[in-house]
């Protein structure tokens, strides 16, 4: 390899055909007299730009049909040699690090010299061990394609956002469970708000059977074994309720406020007198009838009792993870838009409640395409306000344009998975911790599983690793129509012949 | 077609090469020249007769095998004691719709002041045992000298080889020049004809003028595809014309070319032959597509260029430097460098 041009941070490097580099790989550029190296990660591969080349190939099709048939005479064996200078290749790269001794620094403001520079790969081992991508709480997260092991430290997830994103079926729910289990076992305390019911099975084994988690494995289904007594609410949150998620007019939100007061003081605080304190109160008959109708969506939730022994405690849940560790996974599959967010209101309420008051220490809060239940306003909230609370949030979204750009922007670490659609990587590509080009240029290639990490995980050296397995079971499945016997039947009824279909049509 | 692999030629080309071993390369700084000596004519032409009228041309589809051969040379270096160049052959044939190529090359060969002679008539008297070299070339004009040999020899063989077809050359019928001889030109003339093979000579550029004016500019008003004979061309003694030579307008446009037809050939079958080279081959331009093809597979591109530069560099580990270029140095953009004042 040869050092060929550098513009800005990226340089670029003639590479020969015998010399076997991928997109992502990192390079070594040491320059001995200086004594310093450059780690320059490759971003894009092309064709060198060999002059005749253009003439070589329109000789071969002269006619424009076929290639003109002949014999080559070619004593000395030179076209070896010409095949050589046409396959080679310049690698488009971007300059990630300076290496001086064992120090790195993000420094690219020096230039090394360009003919006696020595270039050699670089393994991934090798830079997580320079980059110190390891630390006391280990993560494993995969393989590299060198087949090394990457393990990131737990404590890089701790008080950061993340964002893990992909198209669909790339492997996004895998990795978020394999971060939750991992936290677990480092007595973290985890909520997920589940969409598709995915979770429920992260504390049973693929065949069905208790794996290491199931006791801390907490799952949480509105209306089913997660319901909530009015007397267990806080004003706060039942307001942020009725206003966010049931879009409550000011002037009746006051009028609620009086009626809770009235209940609350009278120790009638029950669904039924609720509703009975809306119908007798004195009030605006249009702010009567808003009451209502926010009070039957409550009770039409089904999410909310007077049986205090049917109320699940999600406080519970909690206190029981803060000793041990645990995730309240909280199931959204069959619940719908309205109710979710009635949920979400009361989780995220509560969470915010626990932590003021230092019951909770610290939660890492896993959402799933949060546009669909979170509310406008959180957004901003989750990424500012509540993260000095305590909430440390993983978005999970195979549309990353539902994320808004400012999450992007204070993003500490993304979990990225293929993207095909150019408009998807130019919404990634506006995180802070990474440049554009280098996520519209790998992320495009990435295989399903296969995941670039960007950000203060790997130390702003963006990796590309395989997420390893992990022995869940997988819940959430998409229904399928045709499966099983019917689409055994339907192959031997209609058998296909390999190569036939040409024919047919 | 004789498959003969010119021997000496790899002989010689290793054999200069071995010497030039761990010597220094400096790289031809200015752009590299393909170099095909035939390409302009060399016979000077005394006052030429009036045209008669052109010759109407229709084209015979009768199928009859066209075959063109054409030669490149090149500069690859310099090294201490002398320059590096390469050399390569290449053969084209139309059988039908279908076109076919025997590529010989590229040769390699370190020349210097020592060896230049002895490579040259090794090369000679290899094939043209029973002639004699006139003289060796210079240091300048051997690459095209070498590359004139090798033409010949491909000639030479196609004229053996090859019966009841057309032979397409690039150049003149022009003989008696120092890469020409009379003799050897002759020859392969008689064996074509004797194998009932008809040859013609494609001129791209000449110098012969009628009233002041390119013959191949002269006649804008006859129209495609015609003939013009251009009688009376007298040479000067060593030179000597085995063609007959006319004006060829093959095709519409103003593409018009010199072309020598073998002079022994009687002229109602010369015109016959361009018949059936406009019955058989596509004209592009007025051109021949097999001869057209033939220069196009010869040429060295800039890619091969450097694969054999990276090859010698490789194989006899030249090491390349890098001497200023006082053209460039002294006069900057425009010092149009050393080739340039060369052919000034």
């Amino acid at each position: 390899m040869k050092l060929y041009k550098k513009e800005g941070n990226i340089i670029q490097i003639l590479s020969f055909p015998n010399e076997s580099v991928e997109k992502g790989d990192y390079l070594l550029i040491e320059d001995a007299e200086a004594q310093k190296a450059l780690i320059a990660q490759v971003i894009d591969i092309q064709f060198a730009n060999i002059p005749g080349v253009l003439e070589e190939l329109l000789r071969s099709l002269p006619d424009g049909g076929g290639i003109i048939q002949g014999e080559d005479v070619d004593p000395l064996e030179i076209a070896p040699h010409i095949t050589y200078i046409q396959d080679s290749r310049l690698l488009i790269c971007k300059i990630r690090a300076t290496v001086e001794g064992e120090y790195l620094s993000p420094s690219s403001s020096w230039l090394p010299s360009r003919s006696q520079s020595s270039i050699q790969r670089l393994p991934i081992s090798t830079l997580l061990k320079l980059a110190r991508v390891d630390g006391g709480l280990p993560i494993t997260l995969g393989s590299t394609k060198e087949n090394s092991l990457l393990t990131i430290d737990a404590s890089s997830l701790d008080g950061r956002l993340n964002i893990i994103t992909g198209k669909k079926e790339t492997g996004k729910s895998h990795l978020s469970k394999l971060l939750i289990t991992s936290l677990l076992q480092y007595k973290a305390v985890v909520v997920v708000l589940d969409l598709n019911g995915e979770y429920a099975g992260l504390g049973l084994t693929s065949d069905g059977k208790r794996n290491a988690y199931y006791n801390r494995i907490h799952v949480l289904t509105p209306a089913q074994n997660f319901k909530v007594a009015l007397k267990q609410l806080h004003l706060n949150v039942i307001l942020n309720i009725l206003i966010h998620a049931l879009h409550l007019p000011g002037t009746s939100a006051r009028e609620f406020r009086r009626i809770w007061q009235f209940l609350k003081e009278k120790g009638n605080l029950t669904l039924h007198e609720l509703g009975e304190a809306i119908r007798n109160w004195n009030c605006n008959q249009n702010v009567r009838d808003a009451l209502f109708s926010r009070y039957h969506a409550l009770v039409n939730s089904g999410f909310f009792t007077d049986n205090v022994a049917e109320a699940t405690l999600l406080e519970e849940c909690l206190f029981k993870a803060r000793e041990e560790g645990g995730a309240i996974i909280v199931n959204l599959r069959n619940t719908s838009p309205i109710d979710r967010q009635i949920v979400v209101e009361y989780v995220l309420g509560k969470l915010v409640e626990l932590l003021t008051s230092w019951r909770l220490k610290a939660v890492f809060l896993f959402a799933e395409e949060a546009h669909l239940y979170l509310r406008e306003t959180y957004w901003d909230d989750i990424v500012t306000r509540m993260r000095h609370f305590g909430i440390f949030t993983t978005f999970i979204t195979n549309q990353p344009d539902t994320i808004r750009e400012n999450i992007y922007r204070q993003a500490d670490n993304i979990f990225l998975f293929n993207f095909t659609n150019e408009h998807d990587l130019e919404v990634v590509s506006r995180a802070a911790r990474v440049d554009a080009e280098t996520v519209k240029s790998i992320a495009r290639d990435l295989p399903p599983h296969h995941c670039l990490v960007l950000g203060k995980v790997v130390r702003d050296f963006p990796i590309v690793v395989k997420v390893r397995a992990i022995d869940v079971k997988t819940m959430g499945e998409t229904r399928l129509f045709f499966t099983g016997s019917w689409a055994e039947g339907a192959s031997q009824a209609f058998p296909t012949v390999p190569g036939s279909v040409g024919e047919n049509s | 077609m004789d498959l003969t692999l010119p021997q000496r030629f790899i002989e010689l080309s290793l054999h200069s090469l071995k010497q030039v071993q761990n010597q220094t390369l400096q790289l031809n700084q200015q752009t590299i020249q393909q170099n095909n000596g035939n390409s302009q004519e060399t016979l000077y032409a005394q006052q030429l007769a009036p045209p008669t009228q052109p010759i109407p041309l229709n084209p015979k589809p009768q199928p009859t095998p066209i075959a063109a051969v054409d030669t490149s040379s090149i500069k690859l270096g310099e090294t201490g004691k002398g320059i590096i160049i390469a050399v390569r052959g290449t053969t084209i044939w139309k059988s039908g719709k279908n076109y076919a190529y025997l590529r010989v090359g590229p040769f390699i060969f370190h020349i210097t002041e020592e060896n230049l002679r002895e490579v040259y008539n090794t090369l000679f008297k290899a094939y043209f045992p029973e002639q004699n070299p006139q003289n060796s070339p210079s240091f300048l004009q051997i690459p095209t000298r070498m590359a004139n040999l090798l033409e010949k020899w491909l000639q030479a063989s196609l004229a053996k080889t090859m019966s009841n077809s057309l032979i397409l050359f690039d150049g003149s019928l022009t003989a008696g020049t120092a890469d020409t001889p009379t003799q050897q030109l002759k020859e392969i003339l008689t064996t074509a004809r004797s194998r009932g093979n008809t040859v013609l000579a494609f001129t791209k550029v000449t110098t012969l003028r009628f009233n002041g004016c390119l013959i191949t500019e002269a006649f804008p008003a006859y129209k495609p595809p015609c003939l013009i004979q251009v009688a009376n061309i007298k040479s000067k003694p060593p030179l000597a014309l085995l063609g007959e030579a006319y004006v060829a307008k093959l095709a519409r446009g103003n593409y018009a070319f010199r072309l020598d037809i073998d002079r022994e050939v009687p002229p109602q079958k010369r015109v016959e032959a361009v018949e059936s080279l406009l019955g058989n081959d596509l004209i592009m331009n007025g051109y021949p597509e097999t001869l057209r093809l033939a220069h196009i597979f010869c040429t060295f591109t800039a890619n091969e260029v450097i694969a054999m530069q990276h090859f010698i560099q490789q194989k006899y580990r030249l090491k390349i430097i890098e001497r200023p270029d006082m053209h460039r140095l002294l006069f900057g953009p425009f010092g149009k460098g050393e080739s340039h004042n060369e052919v000034v």
